[in-house]
């Protein structure tokens, strides 16, 4: 595995240190390194091939040549037709175009759309934007590990049902969706159905040659590829009302001056996370395990959050009772780790997010949420350095705190 | 559906220029020289461009037939 490239020195910004310390990053569900093999994939296409890929030129069909072999990859990495990959500026537009481009299309035959509670604001926001339109969008509910029960999304369908969106995994507690079993009842009933897979494209095997799948998302950066490109696979036969209007470009799917370099890149990623990605899942998972495995043993009143064993092979996540996630972060940070909390802090007061608050956790358990995320480039040695400072930094901010686990009063009562 | 020539799988009728030649290329990329590739494009300029680019690119046109509104060309990589 090579070396996670390490951005920045953090501990710079409030002049507390001199010397750049090593950091450790733990937070690849957020973004991930762009790895060397995409970069050099993708100068050329800034140094040379840098023509309009609408020109019928030679500089034109160059440029066009990057984008097709770049299909192409991304295709198979799905099991899907190249035609079937159109480009977009992030999985965000794909998510957007997904949801608004089907509603449009649709507009004839219903004006339902059925979600999870569970979805990215990707999700979330553009079916609220199809509510102010007129659409009525039904939220199905998650277990305790953040699971959608199939059958709640069937008992969910009406005749007026144009499309379920359901995420592949979460990207908050790592839980894995039965998208398969949704999918399947959706086809049965003749509803699109799309999912939101930036979180597992590139980590997690996907078929869509053998899933019920018609429309699917994914984001280059979060499988080691640049930021600013994403693709929505659009399955044969599904037809989308486009949203961004202008030139024919992506066969008059996506207007706009095709991103060739963030495409080229995304290609490459696709290619390599196609041949590495059992490996990958394989290291990943060892040192996930070593994680939730150490952080349970040695911080006591921890709750492991999503599902037990249907999670991403690179998600820890957990809620510290008694702490404030993004207190914790911060520490962290100070200490040199890059990590995530699912709680954002607004006027001094941390607000657990929806996906949490989902789960049916307590307000104040959900608040001390901190997310996990190993990538390729981590070692058990990085894995062991957190653990042995998080126990730490828990208990300090805990002894800091004015609102103490009710473990930890009753210890101090005793 | 159009019919399926022998050895045959790149129908690019539809497909606009220069896509359809680079259609074609990555298809030729795959193949080891000497071996051929069987595409069928719209009449027309893509009738004209595809050969041309293929030929540009050292590959050889192994012969052309109007097929089905479309024009039928087997290409043998370079």
């Amino acid at each position: 595995m090579e070396v996670t490239a390490q951005p920045g020195c953090p501990g710079e910004r409030d002049g507390a240190q001199g010397d750049c310390m090593e950091r450790v990053y733990f937070d690849h569900a957020a973004t991930t390194p762009v790895r060397p093999e995409v970069i050099q994939a993708m100068l050329p296409y800034y140094s040379h091939s840098w023509g309009n890929p609408s020109s019928l030129h030679g500089e034109g069909v160059a440029a066009l040549e990057g984008i097709e072999r770049a299909r192409q990859h991304v295709a198979d990495l799905l099991g899907a037709d190249s035609g079937e990959i159109v480009f977009t500026g992030s999985g965000t537009e794909a998510d957007n175009q997904a949801l608004i481009g089907a509603a449009h299309a649709l507009r004839e035959k219903g004006d339902h759309v059925i979600t999870s509670a569970v979805e990215h604001h990707a999700i979330h926001h553009t079916a609220a934007h199809l509510e102010t339109l007129g659409l009525r969008v039904t939220y199905v509910p998650v277990d305790d590990t953040g699971l959608v029960d199939p059958d709640a999304v069937r008992e969910a369908l009406t005749d007026r049902t144009i499309l379920v969106s359901i995420m592949h995994a979460n990207n908050e507690i790592g839980t894995i969706q039965p998208i398969a079993e949704i999918g399947a009842i959706c086809r049965q009933r003749g509803v699109l159905f799309h999912s939101d897979a930036v979180q597992t494209v590139g980590h997690v095997p996907i078929d869509v040659g053998h899933t019920d799948i018609d429309l699917l998302s994914l984001s280059a950066h979060k499988l080691y590829g640049p930021k600013g490109v994403g693709a929505l696979l659009v399955r044969k036969g599904v037809a989308l009302t486009s949203y961004l209007h202008g030139g024919g470009q992506e066969q008059g799917r996506r207007a706009s001056t095709e991103n060739v370099a963030g495409i080229v890149g995304l290609g490459e990623a696709a290619r390599l996370a196609r041949e590495e990605m059992a490996q990958e899942a394989a290291h990943t998972t060892a040192l996930r395990d070593g994680v939730i495995g150490g952080i349970l043993d040695r911080v006591p009143d921890v709750i492991l959050t999503g599902h037990p064993a249907r999670r991403l092979p690179n998600n820890a996540s957990f809620c510290v009772a008694g702490v404030e996630g993004e207190a914790l972060l911060l520490d962290l940070d100070q200490e040199g780790f890059a990590v995530s909390s699912g709680s954002a802090c607004t006027s001094g007061v941390s607000e657990p997010s929806h996906v949490l608050l989902s789960l049916g956790l307590p307000p104040d358990i959900a608040r001390g949420s901190i997310r996990i995320t190993v990538g390729r480039g981590n070692t058990v040695e990085e894995v062991d350095q957190l653990l042995q400072v998080l126990p730490g930094v828990a208990q300090r901010l805990r002894d800091m705190s004015p609102h103490r686990p009710a473990v930890a009063e009753r210890g101090h009562h005793a | 559906m159009p019919e399926k020539a022998p050895g045959c799988c790149l129908d690019l009728r539809g497909t606009p220029c220069p896509l359809n030649w680079v259609k074609t290329k990555l298809r030729l990329e795959e193949l080891e020289p000497g071996c051929r590739v069987e595409v069928i494009v719209d009449q027309g300029n893509p009738a004209r461009n595809v050969p041309r680019s293929a030929q540009m690119e050292g590959h050889k046109i192994v012969h052309m037939v109007s097929s089905n509104g479309g024009v039928r060309i087997c290409i043998e990589r370079g």
